[in-house]
């Protein structure tokens, strides 16, 4: 087997595996690293559908999803190491050096020229949101239910609680119920529901799930298997009122609290992370601070729709390939700077030697109205974009031509500016 | 001299209601009825100090509930009739070190433990402090325990293959003119046979400690201290009693004495009457009570809870060693925790301090939380909450007197007691544990013959953890046993093969949480996410049992309830 790679692709979820077949594409020798059994990443136990609107134009599941990458990626022979956990990563020569170790080779290295990050996220846990109480088990995250239903066929409770309104919430609440369990309610701290508007409707509205907003859970009762969780409103400042909790009896508390990108194996590289994202900062070539190294996928920063993670890989895939095989430029960075109603954005910089077409992400820190996007570099306003409202739970994306910059550009200004209560 | 008067008279004086106190034996018994708890603990503690051997106080509290004691699930008799030499009654770390020290003569020892596991309340709940003994005073036993202790555990990781690290403590001055008072500090510290003190200038700290806080004004460093994971201290200990014969009993609650003139006849539990000649209490929280069942209850246990936060590995790299600040002059009984290393590469900071008339209550509260970050986690001006992977309490068992109860029972005649060890008593166990075993050694001596035993064998081969392996050993293990290459818990790197190895270890880990204690699978920073349903797989297939029946710890703590695809009860359509 080949020990040398132009470029690597870490993790075979939608990320990578758009990455690693665009690699291809662009002529790149590629193969990926996967630590699951199976490639597909998360997608594997989405079996709801809605998947590829924007990207296919059709409605698809995880599993039929994922599949189309996985069929184009073994359609280029490009090898997947399953069940393979990546050790050690190290910089050598003007390269990187994979150790990592599997069932068949025990411990081997591949190095690389290039390398994509394509590592997916986790699930903030009950912890780190501060509940309080014993630790019973019937404590999970909404991942975790997700698997253990849908791939090992185990039902993890009978009454359930769920707590965040994110997207994977909302689905798990529709899918215990229809497994037989009763859920509740889902509670939400924050005013406004954080997942899209569409879950909100198919899975709760649709099965009669409650959802209670501006209110949060603090502890959870029981010694050996959850009793109950004391729910309490929260103030303005998203501080819960203690003295106006209830408990509510139940089995299960299923979380769905937030995702955290995973980029701790880049640590070691030196990487500048986004405090924002908790994603490397990029350019629009995906390119991180560390030379040949690309980052894509919800290890980026986390997307609303799997067809933006896609689409991330497949940007990722081909600069890696490129730089793999020399036909970079050395590049000239001009910072993308946030303003106003903006949560983040991505990429934080462009690279104006490389030129082209500048993907950007971005979320509104609020819900907003009449909302005013502008693009500008010195006194020069190169993009202007208006929207009637914005929710933080659902991205934008943006398209910006970086041959509309003017020649020199240092900075260059994303604002957005809208009306509260839109 | 004890003088009931004096304790009368400081009763009195608490102003907290009609309280009486009695003289029994060489103890005195307070009884009446307080308001609060808080006044239950005043009240004991006013009476300590008074000449007195220990404190029961027996003074009720209005309108307090009371415990839900764990009592586990299981009656048979499966123990009935069986004959040891010593029975230990607690799996905690002292219990399974005094197990392992008695397994040196050629006795039948048994561990009964009512949990699921060894370790599984005060022995897995601490920060895994080995203290240099610079805190207790002199005259007491916690002083010589803990200076021998602490010698001990360098021989005690080497033969029994667990992680020490001598990282260091280093107490931070809080106000300059304590400099003045440093030296004589060291001298004392030395005179109580500390091994080992080091004054620093505020910029020496600094220089060993870039990110304390810039509160400090210098600093006293004790090299030996030392940090160990405290679950993987009292599982050796346990793994080399068993490989040396001796026998736990999980799930195996004593409820009860049956005595004969002034000896234990029998142990009465739940699963069944058994004979010893030798009884050992090692209950932790409960040694009151066992001592109460051979009426020798001449001390009171009461619960100080403290509450532990874990750090992200990220953050080890900003901290050497071991780092406190204590407030002088406080009255609280306890070192107030600080911020320590652990030897799996975490920070971790507390415990804090609290009264609680609950002796197994280990949840956690915000305002613990509150007092960890606004008191602990400023010792050191890296660290940000969060950093915080998660948080657990543990219940200290604490005397009034509060100092180590070991010693032979005055009144019964094969019954000895290891009670009353809260801090230092990790740093302590294996000197309590030598004393404890030639104690009971001593006592069976009266009724048999007792030899060394010449099969003893002190090394334990622990099971193998990858993330202690070289690249080349790692390789070699993995080509012997596929299993050790397929990563079950990616934070942790822990593969099916260390699990599996857990589940078939002398004292087998037959639960997530015990897997968990062994091989840190779940420990990590997404705190078992990913890696419970395949940790319930691997349970399931290794012990058999269905997936349903696998549980987190204690029976009842099932994790998944049914198969899909069979009718839910209580289904919301139904």
């Amino acid at each position: 087997m080949r020990k040398d790679w132009d470029v690597i692709v870490i993790g075979a979820g939608p990320a990578g595996l758009a990455a690693a077949a665009a690699a291809c594409d662009a002529g790149a020798g590629v193969c990926l690293v996967e630590r699951e059994s199976r490639p597909g990443g998360i997608l594997k136990q989405c079996i709801h559908d809605g998947f590829g609107l924007v990207r296919y134009g059709e409605k698809l599941t995880g599993p039929e999803y994922a599949w189309r990458d996985i069929e184009a990626v073994r359609r280029r022979n490009i090898p997947i190491w399953t069940e393979t956990f990546l050790l050690e990563l190290q910089r050598a020569g003007d390269g990187f050096v994979l150790t990592m170790q599997n069932r068949e080779q025990a411990v081997f290295q591949l190095t690389a020229r290039a390398l994509v990050a394509a590592t997916g996220c986790r699930e903030r846990t009950a912890r780190q949101i501060f509940i309080h109480g014993q630790r019973p088990a019937g404590i999970y995250t909404a991942g975790t239910v997700q698997h253990m239903i849908n791939i090992q066929g185990y039902l993890p409770g009978r009454r359930c609680v769920i707590l965040g309104s994110g997207d994977i919430g909302l689905i798990m609440a529709r899918r215990l119920v229809l497994e037989g369990a009763r859920v509740e309610g889902v509670y939400e701290i924050k005013p406004e529901p954080s997942g899209l508007t569409r879950n909100l409707v198919q899975c709760l509205q649709d099965y009669n799930i409650p959802l209670h907003l501006s209110t949060t859970v603090t502890r959870v009762l029981g010694r050996e298997r959850v009793e109950g969780v004391v729910v309490c409103p929260a103030d303005e400042n998203l501080r819960p009122l203690p003295d106006r909790g209830r408990i509510v009896p139940c089995d299960t508390l299923v979380l769905s609290v937030g995702l955290i990108p995973e980029n701790d194996i880049l640590e070691p590289l030196g990487v500048e992370l986004n405090p924002r994202t908790g994603g490397p900062v990029v350019d629009q070539r995906l390119a991180a601070n560390v030379p040949g190294l690309f980052s894509c996928g919800n290890a980026l920063h986390v997307n609303d729709l799997v067809d933006y993670v896609s689409e991330s890989g497949e940007i990722a895939g081909r600069a890696a390939a490129a730089y793999a095989l020399g036909r970079t430029q050395p590049s000239n960075h001009a910072e993308l700077v946030p303003e106003g109603d903006i949560l983040y954005a991505v990429p934080g910089r462009l690279d104006l030697a490389a030129g082209g077409k500048a993907v950007i992400y971005l979320r509104a820190n609020r819900t907003i109205g009449n909302a005013r996007l502008t693009i500008s570099a010195g006194d020069k306003t190169v993009l202007r974009k208006r929207y009637p409202v914005l929710r933080p739970p659902e991205m934008e994306r943006i398209v910006l031509d970086l041959a509309d910059l003017p020649a020199g550009a240092g900075a260059v200004k994303l604002s957005l500016r809208g009306e509260e209560n839109g | 001299m004890a003088n009931i008067r004096a304790v009368q008279k400081a009763l009195d004086a608490l102003g907290i209601g009609k309280l009486e106190a009695r003289p029994w034996r060489r103890s005195v018994v307070l009884e009446g009825r307080v308001r609060t708890w808080q006044d239950y603990i005043r009240a004991g503690y006013a009476a300590a100090g008074k000449g007195f051997k220990g404190v029961v106080n027996d003074i009720e509290v209005e309108g307090l509930e009371r415990e839900r004691e764990y009592i586990p699930p299981v009656r048979d008799n499966t123990l009935e009739g069986k004959q040891f030499d010593v029975i230990v009654i607690g799996g905690g770390v002292i219990g399974c070190a005094i197990a392992r020290e008695l397994t040196r003569w050629q006795l039948r020892v048994a561990v009964l433990e009512k949990e699921d596991d060894v370790a599984k309340q005060t022995s897995s709940r601490n920060n895994g402090m080995i203290h240099p003994g610079i805190a207790p005073a002199r005259g007491t036993k916690k002083l010589h325990y803990n200076i021998l202790g602490n010698r001990m555990y360098t021989q005690a990781a080497r033969e029994l293959g667990f992680a020490l690290e001598r990282c260091g403590s280093l107490i931070l001055l809080e106000k300059s003119w304590y400099r003045l008072l440093a030296p004589l500090a060291k001298q004392q510290a030395l005179q109580k046979g500390v091994d080992g003190v080091i004054l620093l200038s505020r910029r020496e700290v600094f220089r060993r400690e870039p990110y304390a806080t810039p509160a400090q004004r210098g600093g006293v460093l004790l090299p030996s201290a030392g940090v160990v994971a405290p679950y993987d201290v009292t599982v050796a200990f346990a793994e080399n009693a068993v490989e040396n014969g001796a026998q736990v009993f999980l799930h195996t609650m004593v409820q009860g004495f049956a005595m004969e003139h002034d000896r234990i006849a029998r142990v009465l539990t739940n699963r069944g009457r058994i004979r010893a000649k030798v009884v050992v209490n090692a209950a932790g929280v409960w040694a009151d009570k066992v001592a109460g069942w051979a009426n020798d209850r001449f001390f009171t246990i009461h619960g100080r809870k403290g509450t532990i936060a874990i750090l992200d590995k990220k953050t080890r790299a900003y901290q050497s060693g071991v780092l406190a600040m204590p407030r002088l002059g406080s009255k609280a009984h306890t070192k107030g925790g600080g911020i320590n290393p652990t030897v799996e590469g975490n920070l971790l900071m507390g415990p804090n301090a609290v009264e609680v008339p609950w002796r197994e209550d280990w949840s956690t509260g915000p305002e613990d939380m509150e007092f960890l970050l606004s008191r602990h986690l400023p010792l050191n001006t890296r660290l940000r909450p969060g950093d915080i992977i998660t948080y657990f309490a543990g219940v200290r068992a604490c005397t009034f007197e509060e100092d180590f109860v070991v010693e032979p029972s005055e009144y019964v005649a094969n019954l000895v007691h290891a009670a009353g060890i809260q801090s230092p008593g990790l740093a302590a166990a294996p000197a309590i544990a030598r004393d404890v075993a030639e104690m009971a050694v001593k006592l069976l001596s009266g009724v048999m013959e007792v030899r060394p035993n010449p099969r003893f064998n002190p090394v334990r081969r622990p099971n193998p953890r990858l993330t202690d392996l070289s690249l080349e050993e790692r390789a070699l293990l993995i080509r012997s046993n596929p299993a050790y290459g397929r990563i079950v818990c990616r934070c942790e790197a822990v593969s099916e093969g260390e699990i599996v190895a857990a589940v078939k270890s002398p004292v087998p880990a037959l639960s997530v949480d015990a897997v968990k204690r062994r091989v840190r699978a779940g420990m990590g920073r997404c705190q078992g996410g990913f890696c419970t349903p395949a940790v319930l797989d691997i349970l399931a297939r290794e012990t058999g049992v269905p997936p349903t029946r696998v549980v987190k710890g204690r029976p009842g703590s099932e994790l998944v309830l049914a198969p899909t695809k069979e009718p839910g009860e209580g289904s919301a359509d139904a």
